[in-house]
This record gives C-alpha cells, sequence and structure tokens, in this order.
C-alpha cells in the first residue's frame, strides 16, 4: 500500500484553485451558496457551464477526442475537492453525464457531431423523458408512444419527472414502437431536437420545496424525425440501460458533504439549546454528527478505492452500492441540517432563495436552505433507480 | 496511490488462511474450547515458525520489519478463523512495548515472544473502555530502588496464559509501563474466558514491589497512543474479516435454505438485509485499508483510528445480527460459527472505546 501523489498534483490544484476562485460571477456563487438539490438554479448554472466550456473543463470526464480535459482519474479527484470547497453549483449532469457519453458509444457519428459540441458548449440543455405516471421502477411496462409515418415518429403519452423540462430545448426520450413479444423489446430510445414542437405541452410540478424543478410532459400527435432514433427501432432498452450505468456511477460526493458538515458544525456552535450551552457541546448531537464524519469517512476512502482501480471498486454492484451509500448520507446530513435550523427553518422563504433576490433571508444562510435540501433530498433515494432497486440489484450479486 | 495488498502480503495471509483452515477449522476450535484451551501449542508454534510472532517488530529488535499492512493482512484471516491466541495481546500490545523499551532485556523478551515460548500480556485500561491514559489510577510509588504497585485491570487479554504482563501506571506525574513477572508476590489473577473465546484475566495489583530494571518506558502516553492506534486496527482487521465471512456464510445460506417452497434469499426482505451487509462490508473493508495506509504512511491521526473504530464496531454488529437473523434457529445455536463471528465482533468493538465513544470523539469539537 502507499498514498503515493502525482507531485505535479499539487500544482494542479493551484491552477485549478486559482480559476475557481476568480472565474466565477456573484451570482454564479450566490446560486451554488442557494443549491438545494443536485438541480442548481438553471441559468447560472448554465452561465457557470458556459464559461467552464469556453476555459475546456466543463467535461473532465470526458475523452479528450471530444471536449474533454485528459485529466488523470487523480487529477479529476482534485479538482472535484477543490470544486465543492467553493460551493459553486454543481453542472447539471443530463448532457454531460448522461446523453453526451451514450452518443459517444452509441450514437452515429451524425448525431455525435450533432449534438456532444452543444451539450459540451453549454448551449443546449437536455430533459429526460423515462418515467412515466404508470411506469416508474417497472420502467419498460412504459406505454407513451411513437409510430412511424413516412420519415417521421408521431408520439402520443406522457412523460413526468423530466427535469427542468420547462427550461429545456432538447429531450431525450423512450417510447413505445410495439406492443409484440417481452415489454423491453418494444421500447425505441429517442432524441427530440427542439421541444417547441406542435401538440407537445410542459407542466412544470411544484416540489415539497415549493419550487417547479420536475415537469410532466405531454403528447398529442407530435411528430419527430427518425433520424433522432439512437440504435435500432425496438433496441431502446439495451440503449437506456447502457445510459443507467452512467447516471448511477455519480463520482465524486465526499468533498461536498464534507463542506456541508462544516457548515453544520459552524451554525452547531452558535446555536444555543434548552439546556444552556450550545448544540456543540451538546453529547447526543456530537454523536450524530460523528456518525455523519464517520459515514462521510468511509464513502471518500471508497471513492479513493474507486480512482486507484482496487478490485472492490470493481465489482458488479459497485455503482448500486455507492448510489445507496451516496443518497442515504445525504438524506442523514439534511436532517442534522435541519435540527441545527431548528425553528429557523419553517419560514417559506422561496423568495429569499432565488438568486438575485432583493429579499435578505430572515436568519443564517444555513437556516434558509436546511428545510429545502432535507425536502429535495427526499428524491435522492427514489431517482435513478429507486435504492429497494439498487437493493435488489447487490442482492443478486451475493446471494447464490 | 495503490490501497491493494502486495503479493507478498497476500502469500503470508493465505498461508496462515490455509493452515487455520485446515488444521484449525470451527470444529478444531471448538473441541480446543472444549478441552479448556485457548492457546494451543500447535497454533502458536506454527504462528512461530512462520516469523508471525515477531512480525511487526523491527528487524534492529530482532523482529521482521512486517508493517501494519502486513499485520492486517494476517488479522483479518484471524478473525475470520476465530483466533482464539493472544496475538494481539503478545504481538500486538506487549510486543510494542518492549520494543519502545529496547533494552537488553526487552530483546531477549521479544526473542522468546518471537521463538513461541513466552506469552505476555497488556495491562493497561481499567475499568473505563477507550478512557486517554491520563485517567490511569494504577499507582508505582519509588521506593528506595524499587517500585511499587497498586490497582486493578478489569480486562487484561491473554492474562490466563501469560508468563509476564506489561502494566502501565501512574509514576509522579507520568504514565509508565512495567514488566510484571505473573508469580511476583501481590499479583493476583481472576482468570476467564471472554465471550468469543479468549483467554483473559482481571488482574490486581497488591503492594506488587518490582525492581527497577522492570521500568520499561517512564513517559509512556505517547508510546501507549502509538500501541492502541495498532491495536485499533489490528481489532478492525480481525472485525472485517469476521464480517466478511459472515456475508458470505449467510448468502449462501439464503440460496439454499428452503421455506415456502423457495430459497429464502428470494423474498426482498432477506435480499435488501443482504444488500445491506454487503454496503457495510464494503463501507469498512475501504476505511480499514485507506486508514491502514494511512498509518503506514505515518499520517493516520486520532480522528482515522476513531472512525476505523466507530465504523468496523458498528458496522460490524449490524451485519453480525443481520446474520444471525437470517439464519433462523440455527443462527442462535452454539454448533454454528456465526454466532461466535458475531461474539468476536461484540468483543472487538467492547475493547479500546465502543463504536458510540469514537463516535462523540469524532463529532467533538475539541477532538478533530
Amino acid at each position: 500500500m502507499n498514498l503515493d501523489q502525482d507531485p505535479a498534483l499539487e500544482a494542479f490544484r493551484t491552477e485549478v484553485a486559482e480559476f475557481l476562485d476568480t472565474a466565477p460571477t456573484d451570482a454564479i456563487r450566490e446560486a451554488g451558496r442557494k443549491t438545494t438539490s443536485v438541480f442548481a438554479p438553471f441559468d447560472e448554472v448554465m452561465a457557470w457551464h458556459r464559461i467552464l466550456a469556453k476555459k475546456g473543463w466543463a467535461a473532465p470526464g470526458w475523452p479528450v477526442e471530444y471536449g474533454g480535459t485528459g485529466w488523470s482519474v487523480e487529477q479529476r479527484y482534485v479538482y472535484a475537492e477543490e470544486y465543492s470547497k467553493r460551493d459553486l453549483p454543481p453542472l447539471l449532469p443530463n448532457g454531460l453525464q448522461m446523453i453526451g457519453p451514450l452518443l459517444m458509444h452509441l450514437g452515429t457519428d451524425e448525431q455525435k457531431a450533432r449534438h456532444l459540441p452543444g451539450i459540451l458548449a453549454g448551449d443546449d440543455y437536455w430533459t429526460q423523458g423515462y418515467s412515466e405516471p404508470n411506469s416508474g421502477s417497472d420502467l419498460a411496462s412504459l406505454a407513451c408512444s411513437a409510430v412511424a409515418d413516412g420519415d417521421d415518429y408521431v408520439i402520443n403519452g406522457s412523460k413526468i419527472w423530466t427535469t427542468y423540462a420547462h427550461h429545456a430545448n432538447r429531450m431525450f426520450m423512450l417510447v413505445r414502437t410495439s406492443t409484440e413479444g417481452k415489454k423491453q423489446a418494444g421500447i425505441t430510445f429517442l432524441l427530440l431536437e427542439r421541444l417547441d414542437l406542435p401538440g407537445l405541452e410542459i407542466r412544470p410540478i411544484i416540489g415539497l420545496d415549493g419550487v417547479p424543478e420536475q415537469c410532466e410532459v405531454f403528447f398529442r400527435d407530435v411528430r419527430v424525425p427518425q433520424s433522432g432514433r439512437v440504435g435500432a427501432e425496438n433496441d431502446g432498452w439495451a440503449v437506456a440501460k447502457a445510459l443507467l450505468v452512467h447516471e448511477r456511477s455519480g463520482g465524486v460526493a465526499s468533498p461536498s458533504l464534507r463542506r456541508k458538515v462544516e457548515a453544520i458544525r459552524e451554525a452547531a456552535g452558535r446555536q444555543r439549546t434548552a439546556f444552556g450551552g450550545v448544540l456543540a457541546d451538546d453529547p447526543v448531537f456530537q454523536r450524530d454528527l460523528g456518525l455523519i464524519e464517520a459515514e462521510i469517512g468511509s464513502i471518500e476512502h471508497i471513492e479513493k478505492l474507486a480512482i486507484s482501480r482496487h478490485p472492490i471498486a470493481a465489482d458488479v454492484a459497485f455503482p448500486s452500492m455507492t448510489k445507496v451509500m451516496g443518497t442515504e448520507l445525504t438524506q442523514a446530513l439534511s436532517v442534522l441540517m435541519t435540527r441545527v435550523a431548528g425553528q429557523r427553518g419553517l419560514p417559506v422563504q422561496t423568495a429569499a432563495l432565488e438568486v438575485g433576490s432583493a429579499v435578505p433571508p430572515l436568519d443564517d444562510d444555513l437556516s434558509l436552505v436546511a428545510m429545502p435540501y432535507y425536502l429535495n433530498s427526499r428524491a435522492t433515494t427514489i431517482y435513478a433507480g429507486t435504492n429497494e432497486i439498487q437493493r435488489d440489484l447487490i442482492a443478486r450479486t451475493i446471494a447464490r | 496511490m495503490d490501497l491493494t495488498f502486495s503479493d507478498e502480503q497476500r502469500l503470508l495471509a493465505d498461508g496462515v488462511g490455509r493452515f487455520l483452515d485446515t488444521q484449525r477449522d470451527f470444529q478444531a476450535r471448538q473441541a480446543q474450547l472444549a478441552a479448556g484451551t485457548t492457546l494451543s501449542p500447535k497454533v502458536w508454534q506454527h504462528l512461530a515458525d512462520q516469523g508471525l510472532l515477531a512480525l511487526p517488530r523491527a528487524e534492529s529488535a530482532g523482529g521482521m520489519g512486517g508493517t501494519i499492512a502486513d499485520v492486517v493482512a494476517v488479522a483479518m484471516r484471524f478473525g475470520a478463523s476465530l483466533l482464539t491466541e493472544p496475538y494481539l495481546a503478545t504481538v500486538i500490545l506487549s510486543g510494542a512495548a518492549l520494543e519502545a523499551a529496547g533494552t537488553d532485556e526487552a530483546h531477549a523478551l521479544l526473542a522468546d515472544i518471537a521463538s513461541g515460548t513466552a506469552v505476555v500480556s497488556f495491562a493497561h485500561e481499567e475499568d473505563v473502555s477507550g478512557a486517554p491514559a491520563s485517567q490511569i489510577g494504577t499507582t508505582a510509588v519509588a521506593d528506595g530502588d524499587a517500585y511499587v504497585l497498586n490497582g486493578t485491570k478489569a480486562l487484561v487479554l491473554g492474562a490466563a496464559e501469560a508468563h509476564q504482563i506489561v502494566v502501565s501506571a501512574r509514576c509522579d506525574s507520568d504514565i509508565a509501563l512495567f514488566l510484571v513477572d505473573v508469580t511476583a508476590n501481590g499479583v493476583g489473577i481472576d482468570a476467564f474466558r471472554t465471550i468469543d473465546g479468549r483467554g483473559a484475566g482481571r488482574v490486581h495489583l497488591d503492594d506488587v514491589r518490582l525492581p527497577a530494571r522492570t521500568l520499561l518506558v517512564p513517559h509512556a502516553e505517547g508510546v501507549l497512543d502509538e500501541i492502541v492506534a495498532d491495536a485499533v486496527i489490528y481489532l478492525a482487521a480481525e472485525t472485517v474479516g469476521a464480517m466478511d465471512t459472515l456475508l458470505r456464510m449467510t448468502g449462501s445460506y439464503a440460496m439454499t435454505r428452503q421455506q415456502f417452497g423457495v430459497p429464502i434469499g428470494s423474498f426482498q426482505t432477506i435480499a435488501h438485509r443482504l444488500a445491506d451487509m454487503k454496503i457495510a462490508v464494503t463501507k469498512a473493508q475501504a476505511s480499514l485499508l485507506y486508514v491502514t495506509a494511512l498509518r503506514e504512511a505515518g499520517r493516520a491521526g486520532p480522528a482515522d483510528i476513531s472512525l476505523l473504530k466507530a465504523q468496523t464496531g458498528r458496522l460490524g454488529r449490524s451485519v453480525a445480527e443481520s446474520a444471525v437473523q437470517t439464519h433462523g434457529g440455527v443462527g442462535m445455536t452454539d454448533e454454528l460459527a456465526v454466532g461466535h463471528l458475531l461474539k468476536r465482533i461484540l468483543a472487538n468493538d467492547a475493547l479500546f472505546g465502543d463504536a458510540e465513544l469514537h463516535l462523540r470523539l469524532l463529532g467533538a469539537p475539541s477532538r478533530v
């Protein structure tokens, strides 16, 4: 064993730190501080995406030929660490981590040339059209249909949990093109190049945190060109499964979780308790904070196993395990945050939470974000394959 | 960065693992304990022959110059095989104290430990597990060219088998380490067995008069911190070895045990419990490997050690209790290794501060 690092990594860290200290605008920093979801405030995060794209840093994980940075795994970890320390809004994952890598693997040359540059540059935002009101965990039961008609498909049905669809100009989606045979065998993967189409209607859904992050999208005889199909007709399930792997391999979580713990610790040093003294000195709080610290530590250690290519990280259950660990820890952390905020977390402060708002927060930043963060994070164990589905997948690798 | 074991470490661990699997499997272990023996001469001699009783000692102290990663690789097998012999007490704890003493006499005793002829136990903690050395109540008072020791050490691993005991005691304003012969006047040992099959005892020191040369380390607080850190890593490795064994046993049981005409592993409740066990094992393994690498690099701080102790303690307990539950009635019996692995994990958690203590240390502002 050894923990030796390439000495050049520290020079790289300095270079990253200098850029991240100077490049973001005040609005982007504010958006980072007010991010209470995986999905940061839209306008600011896309502005930040475009700044990073100009620098060439928008897609550290992409191959160089498509505009990636060519950084080593270790460099990417350092970048993620420095990024998280600064409360910067995380770039939206749909393009960079989902449809982009999918097109690299399964798209035609024309599809790659047509779509990857806009994803990389931050000019396009792709929403994901997978779930339907009656198809969640049993995604393959989806019913939204596409019927071939000349060079087009005609789509009828609806999609739900389409994140930021009301901001999106693109969509990738699964449609039913056949009802013959197994339900998985009649699904096709489609790219929609525009969403301002006749018959397409987008309805934002107000979430528990009071803001529209998710949407429902209705299709009534919506015509789209067949050239947007990825893979063969009725072969979309295999395409979708390939994408799920990209979606679940979340990457680096521990630095941003640590950042949140620092904020909790700091606030607990000020928060008085009914017993007198401050929360930071309360034994029960110390124990619960210690548990979060320990769990973040183990997740960091798991990330270190992954970046050093330890065999444990090659386990087929590894993406599912890290999804479960990361999301359940996020929820536990959000609970601790609401405990520190206490009743200061109760006032609805939706206006103050908007970037550039003239309304000041009633109390400190932690009290402003604690409750929306807690409420929004309930989604983490539901999206990207519920944690129940993940546990099914993990169990299959044990019992034999 | 490399968090894997080297080929040499794997060979070392596989060698001792194979020996234990074949020469001292679970049935043989139970038979040995039933015959009243916690220290098998055959097993101890094998460990001596393989150099394992001198593994972590410096070459200058007659040892193998092994690193903490070498110890961890071996200790995972010890945990999986439920070793009852006093390896922790004699090699990890007492051996380190003797090496720190560095005297000719200490080196001679290390040679006897290495050859398997001497068993030494380590009496440090009193009735509060995980307390800092500053809370030690046992006293050593200088009297002419001798020291007089008084105090009680509640749970001393290896005390039942030991020839000598390394004892920590308050001496003036310092904590010092002494070497006490079990036959010395005033030494009383109430021998017992711990729940996980290890020989141990309560050690009473009642006006024990020791010659000055038995003072091993006069200013021992720093040395004790280092020794305890290694012991925590050793215990964590044993626990992770036991957890991994429990996961494999439970997975295969869930696939073979049939109820309602199907393997019980096909029920989602059982499947999800297995998934949680695998997640827990993966976390514990990751923290064991990373903290071991930190320790080897000289970079493991108190928070890293507390994290490892807390995670292996609580995740270990969770995995072991899940294993018993999944095995059902048979998991409750003395005849199956499952319950004994649970007991080893519980015992390891209780030593040197349990998970709850270390979680609180992690969360306390003064410590991190």
